[in-house]
């Protein structure tokens, strides 16, 4: 696959760093000269009312939406800068509305989070029996390995849920960007799936972004958490977990 | 001292006055009625007669009169050309499918950029605009009078719908599965095959079957111009007067068609995932989904 050549390198920069970004949606400033430094491998809790920007926000970080100021860095574990378009592929995403092809499989839809990893006309005919390994394993660690052949509009909610982030697991990406990844789930399953994502950044050093509106869980899980409150000037506030 | 009012506050008597205007009242159902009263009184003087004083209650139990009763002796030769009509239509949908599967992602906005798309679909409407009896007419003139005229024939005619209704379903579709693939980094062949295809798939097997069933009432039509199938032996029994074994034709090609309509309907509510009981009309008006990337903000 080929990667943009480094811009610069330093010594230990951040996971992600943000430096006076503006998010703005339908010409109204959601979020003003946010500056955050994100250390690798940490999981963030992003929260806020409804209308705060925070869809907006993991849109722009993953180069969906422009931004009118400011500027987003990511460090590859190269230690090599990257702005959002040059880090493609190794962001993995988990939509609001998940986006998922809705008319094919669970397991398809998992294994599609391995395409980044292959030239177009490898997968034409199918992915290597590795993928699908590795595929049904993040199936059965988000318990829907036994619906791994049903088409997803035949899947209730929150297993539609966790099929969008099974393949963002699958992608196997350095950050991962969830926009409410739990929100149908009920509060023992969505504690597990969190526990899933916290893991992984332990044992692979991912660093997650993670839209919550759950309190509890976010003291329980999140190491930092970006707090986004239209009633403020700036829009948003940092701080690390206690 | 007045509130200040920002231009989004509601002034309810002002909205009660704007309410209270007849254009105000107008939604498109009204004006959709009004427009189609409007067309129907200008085509009026369509159903104007010869001038001759005819009895067509008298005319129509002649003519039916010597439909029955229908000559069944006529089966086997019927079942003959019923069968060569399947197969010119299976022929015809396939060819024309595999052609469409080609050019219509030309003719999608969704995939193909502007100056692709409109070529391509100004040819898929120039290949639409040609009656099916015309395309015949063409083939028939080319290769003679036989099936493989027919095949031509349809083939050409089912291209144009096939064309359209595949772009049109490559539009309708949801793209934001693709979008997502391309944003976690897949190539945009990937993302079309992983993304895109599943999504359209079913609509355009859908619109495959039922273009079939169309191709086997069509192919009973074009048998007229000597373009082979069912329509010749109709063709012949009308030439001749022959209305009682005609009648039995019709009745072969009624059950025929039922049977294929009904099966067609259930396989492609299947294939669509709906209830049978909501199926198809022209596909391309009613199948496909507009489902519009509706990002919620924050």
């Amino acid at each position: 696959m080929n990667r943009p050549a480094p811009s610069s390198a330093v010594a230990d920069p951040p996971h992600l760093r943000i430096e006076n970004l503006s998010v703005e949606r339908g010409g109204r400033v959601l979020i003003r000269n946010l500056s955050v430094a994100v250390p690798r491998g940490r999981f963030i809790a992003v929260i806020g009312p409804s209308g705060a920007g925070k869809s907006t926000l993991l849109e722009t970080l993953a180069g969906m939406l422009p931004h009118p100021a400011g500027s987003i860095t990511y460090c590859c574990q190269q230690r090599c800068l990257h702005d959002p378009s040059g880090f493609r592929g190794r962001v993995g995403i988990v939509f609001q509305q998940l986006h998922l092809a809705r008319n094919a499989t669970a397991l398809q839809n998992v294994l599609a989070g391995a395409l980044s990893r292959h030239p177009w006309w490898r997968t034409l005919a199918g992915f290597p029996a590795a993928e699908q390994s590795l595929a049904q394993r993040c199936l059965d660690a988000l318990e829907l390995g036994v619906h791994r052949h049903r088409l997803v509009r035949r899947l209730s909610g929150g297993e539609q849920q966790r099929v969008a982030l099974a393949r963002a697991l699958v992608q196997q990406p350095e950050l991962i960007l969830a926009d409410e990844p739990v929100s149908q789930l009920d509060a023992s399953l969505a504690a597990r799936v969190l526990a899933l994502l916290k893991d992984e950044t332990r044992r692979s050093a991912r660093t997650i972004l993670c839209v919550l509106h759950d309190l509890a869980l976010v003291d329980r899980f999140a190491d930092g958490v970006l707090s986004l409150d239209a009633s403020r000037h700036t829009g948003w506030q940092w701080r690390t977990a206690s | 001292m007045s509130t200040p009012t920002s231009p989004d506050t509601v002034d309810p008597t002002r909205a009660h006055v704007d309410a209270g205007r007849w254009p105000a009242r107008l939604g498109p159902f009204q004006v959709a009625a009004l427009l189609l009263g409007l067309a129907f009184l200008v085509s009026l003087p369509a159903l104007r007669g010869s001038g001759r004083s005819l009895d067509y209650g008298d005319n129509l139990r002649r003519f039916l009169g010597q439909f029955m009763p229908p000559d069944f002796a006529v089966s086997a030769q019927a079942w003959q050309a019923l069968i060569e009509t399947g197969r010119m239509a299976v022929l015809a949908t396939v060819f024309a499918a595999l052609l469409a599967l080609i050019i219509a992602p030309l003719a999608a906005r969704t995939v193909a950029p502007a100056w692709v798309v409109w070529p391509a679909r100004l040819g898929l409407n120039f290949v639409r605009s040609i009656p099916s009896l015309v395309w015949a007419l063409l083939a028939v003139a080319i290769v003679g009078a036989n099936p493989r005229a027919g095949v031509i024939a349809l083939t050409c005619y089912s291209l144009g719908y096939l064309g359209k209704f595949f772009s049109d379903a490559f539009e309708a579709v949801d793209t934001r599965s693709a979008d997502a693939l391309r944003a976690a980094g897949a190539h945009p062949v990937q993302a079309f095959q992983f993304g895109l295809w599943p999504e359209v798939k079913p609509l355009i097997w859908s619109h495959t079957l039922w273009m079939l069933e169309y191709n086997v009432r069509a192919g009973t039509i074009i048998g007229y111009v000597g373009a082979g199938g069912i329509g010749t032996l109709l063709y012949t029994y009308q030439e001749f007067y022959q209305w009682d074994r005609f009648a039995a034709v019709l009745c072969f090609i009624l059950l025929v068609v039922t049977v294929l309509d009904l099966a067609g309907a259930r396989l492609r509510a299947a294939l669509l995932g709906q209830d049978p009981a909501h199926r198809a009309e022209p596909p391309a008006a009613r199948e496909v989904r507009r489902a519009k990337p509706d990002r919620l903000p924050g």
